[in-house]
């Protein structure tokens, strides 16, 4: 058996040995003459050139969309506009009344997403918390239950916007639950602030899985001793949380909360498939705003749209490097101890 | 203050007897070693005592008190846990402070503590560092000093010397010692090397899987031991224990050798390898193995006929070589007998 083994490798390998051979020699060449240096840049073309062309091209393309006007399509088509499009986007006749703003579903959606930011990045985190708490305890079925809490990250947003539509639409199954005991159903998802507490809620229950699963492990990295010596020194439990779990924790932690705010900004699929942006413009988000002015609405506006979209991506950025720094910082801790 | 009294503890985990029924008194000021062969219980037993674990069955007192019900805090004792468990956030004062702040203590009364016990143990320049920033020994030094403050009725310390190497683990043990002897207090200290218990104990409780072997002091335990067990496991190297039957001659080896050794019942026959000696019209006959040369010390080894081995250590360095058959001769008073039951014969 293990030799078949051995002569299938032999077959399989056998080609691509004679290529690896075939590309020894220019490659020695080459390293003459690009020095080592010159053959890491070599080695890291293939993957520079993806980023490229899917990542760094498009930002300058959005860019240079965000400093034009006009309807067309095609770049070439488009009048410069320079910092229009953002002076659109940031001008309000009176700051204090942002229906004066010229552009106020940006405003709005702004309001909506900053307010989203801190309701659910808050409550995703003190449930993330909690479940981990709890899944870090000696339950009987511990496995089944971290399972159940990480199914959630598994599914595609549509999907779980989807299931919730189906739970919460007014002939949902919800409602006709509550017919069945014999209550009045409920148009949820047609109430404002229910539906933007359903759109947290959801995205909570999506993620929470997630997060939970980071700070259990940051949990599980917290030696048992630790635990039995606060006992023995007649901690309380508050105490010990708040002294000893949550420093220890904290470099999960900090993780978990720039995670969660980078995702909360980023916030649409899921909420756009289970409320699209409504009741009105309750659940109206950045995402949604963009995507809606650059290609859903009749007077599509991809200018406006790019414009939009540096914005955001300019706290998404601050976020990002936070987020680095933080890893950063825990990498040169861990370091230390 | 500090007297222990165990009655009849047991422990199960699931079907597993990990404690089979401890009986034990630890006196007031004691220094008690816990010592035996890994997974014997001996963390499992320390553990109850200090509260972390609850037994199946049998009690535990205090001063006269029974704690088998109460917590881990309310029964006065302090533990050194073998991975020394510093909060790894908190400077070195914080870790000492942390468990008295617990008691709501005026804050003037925890630094006169932390002054004093940091004197005591010369970590005073270490007091606004991490753990992570400290050596093992020092490390251990807080761990212990974190104890101190808390003035426990009695001290539980398991394996604390077991991460620090060799040299180390020497004078730790000797300044435990001294700290034992200063402090007053009863310590229960447990280990798996001999030399520490040996070298430290009041007393030294043999266990072996679950079970009581022998209380008694050091030499106690050396001199007389009460089973094949503690005879094996005291004293390095272990004893020769050689199996045999006792007839009107002496004690007959199964080698067919004939030791002068009146033994009536007797089926093992122990003896200390430094009690054997070269002697040209000695009883035993064996053929040199190995012959470890320490320098003040030689180690021999060498089989009797009949495939038992013998070891014997010998003062300086004797000229043996291997392959040749050496006399060894002994002092019948040195002899120790055990029964078929493995138990100390009575003689
Ligand atoms: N929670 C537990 N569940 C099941 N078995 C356990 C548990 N804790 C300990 N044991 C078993 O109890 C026995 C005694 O363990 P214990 O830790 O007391 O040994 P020990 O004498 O301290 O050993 P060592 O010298 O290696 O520290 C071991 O066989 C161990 O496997
Ligand atoms: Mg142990």
């Amino acid at each position: 058996m293990a030799q078949v083994g051995a002569w299938v490798g032999a077959v399989i390998t056998a080609p691509l040995r004679g290529f690896a051979r075939l590309l020894d020699v220019p490659l020695r060449v080459w390293q003459r003459l690009a020095g080592q240096n010159g053959m890491a840049a070599f080695f890291l073309l293939p993957n520079m050139a993806i980023f490229g062309i899917f990542v760094l091209f498009p930002l300058g393309l959005n860019i240079a969309y965000s400093l034009t006007s006009g309807g067309a399509l095609f770049l070439a088509d488009r009048n410069f506009a320079g910092l229009g499009q953002y002076q659109r986007l940031l001008t309000c006749a009176d700051y204090t009344n942002l229906l004066s703003c010229q552009e106020d579903q940006f405003w709005t959606a702004l309001g909506n997403t900053a307010l989203f930011v801190v309701v659910q990045v808050t409550a995703l985190i003190v449930l993330a918390t909690a479940t981990a708490l709890i899944l870090n305890r000696e339950l009987r079925a511990r496995s089944f239950w971290r399972a159940v809490f990480f199914f959630p990250v598994l599914l595609s947003p549509v999907v779980v916007g989807l299931i919730w539509r189906w739970i919460l639409d007014r002939n949902g199954v919800l409602n006709a639950g509550l017919v069945a005991v014999g209550l009045d159903p409920v148009n949820w998802l047609l109430d404002r602030n229910f539906a933007f507490a359903a759109a947290v809620g959801v995205t909570i229950w999506a993620h929470l899985g997630f997060f939970a699963l980071i700070l259990l492990a940051g949990l599980q990295a917290i030696p048992r001793d630790l635990y039995e010596a606060a006992e023995m020194d007649g901690t309380r439990p508050a105490r010990v949380f708040w002294r000893i779990t949550l420093p220890l924790l904290m470099p999960n932690m900090l993780v978990v909360i720039v995670l969660a705010l980078i995702r909360a900004v980023q916030v649409f699929d899921e909420a756009f498939v289970l409320t699209g942006g409504g009741p009105g413009t309750a659940t109206l988000f950045l995402t949604q705003y963009i995507y809606e002015v650059g290609f859903a609405s009749l007077l599509k506006n991809p200018g406006l749209a790019a414009a939009a979209s540096i914005l955001m991506g300019g706290v998404l950025v601050v976020l990002t490097l936070l987020q680095l720094a933080l890893g950063r910082r825990n990498e040169r801790k861990a370091k230390l101890k | 203050m500090g007297r222990i009294v165990l009655k009849d503890i047991r422990k199960t985990y699931g079907a597993v007897d990990v404690l089979k029924g401890i009986d034990l008194e630890v006196a007031e000021g004691e220094l008690v070693v816990f010592v035996g062969p890994s997974g014997c219980g001996k963390s499992t037993l320390l553990r109850m005592i200090a509260g972390l674990d609850r037994p199946t069955t049998g009690t535990i007192e205090i001063d006269g008190v029974d704690v088998t019900a109460r917590g881990a805090a309310d029964r006065g004792l302090a533990m050194v846990f073998q991975s020394y468990a510093l909060y790894p956030h908190m400077t070195v004062r914080a870790n000492m402070a942390f468990g008295l702040q617990n008691t709501k203590m005026a804050k003037a009364e925890i630094d006169a503590r932390i002054a004093e016990a940091a004197r005591m143990l010369e970590i005073e320049p270490l007091l606004d560092r991490r753990p992570g920033q400290l050596s093992g020994g020092q490390r251990q030094r807080v761990a212990i000093g974190r104890a101190i403050v808390r003035r426990p009725t009695a001290f539980l310390l398991d394996e604390p010397l077991s991460n620090l190497d060799a040299e180390l683990r020497v004078s730790m043990r000797a300044e435990l010692s001294a700290l034992h002897d200063r402090l007053g207090a009863t310590m229960i200290h447990v280990t798996h090397d001999q030399v520490e218990a040996m070298t430290m104990a009041d007393r030294i409780v043999v266990l072996r899987a679950g079970k009581v072997e022998q209380v008694d002091t050091p030499l106690g335990l050396y001199n007389r031991p009460a089973n094949l067990f503690v005879a094996g496991f005291i004293g390095a190297p272990g004893m020769n224990l050689w199996a045999g039957r006792a007839g009107a001659s002496g004690f007959t080896l199964d080698g067919g050798q004939v030791l002068p050794v009146a033994a009536q019942g007797a089926t093992t026959l122990g003896l200390r390898p430094q009690h054997l000696r070269l002697d040209p019209a000695g009883p035993l006959v064996a053929q040199v193995t190995l012959v470890e040369a320490l320098g003040a010390e030689s180690v021999i080894h060498a089989d009797l006929a009949g495939g038992q081995k013998l070891l014997a250590v010998l003062p300086g360095q004797p000229d043996l070589a291997r392959g040749a058959s050496v006399r060894f001769g002994f002092d019948p008073g040195h002899a120790h007998l055990f029964g078929a039951d493995g138990l100390r014969a009575a003689a």
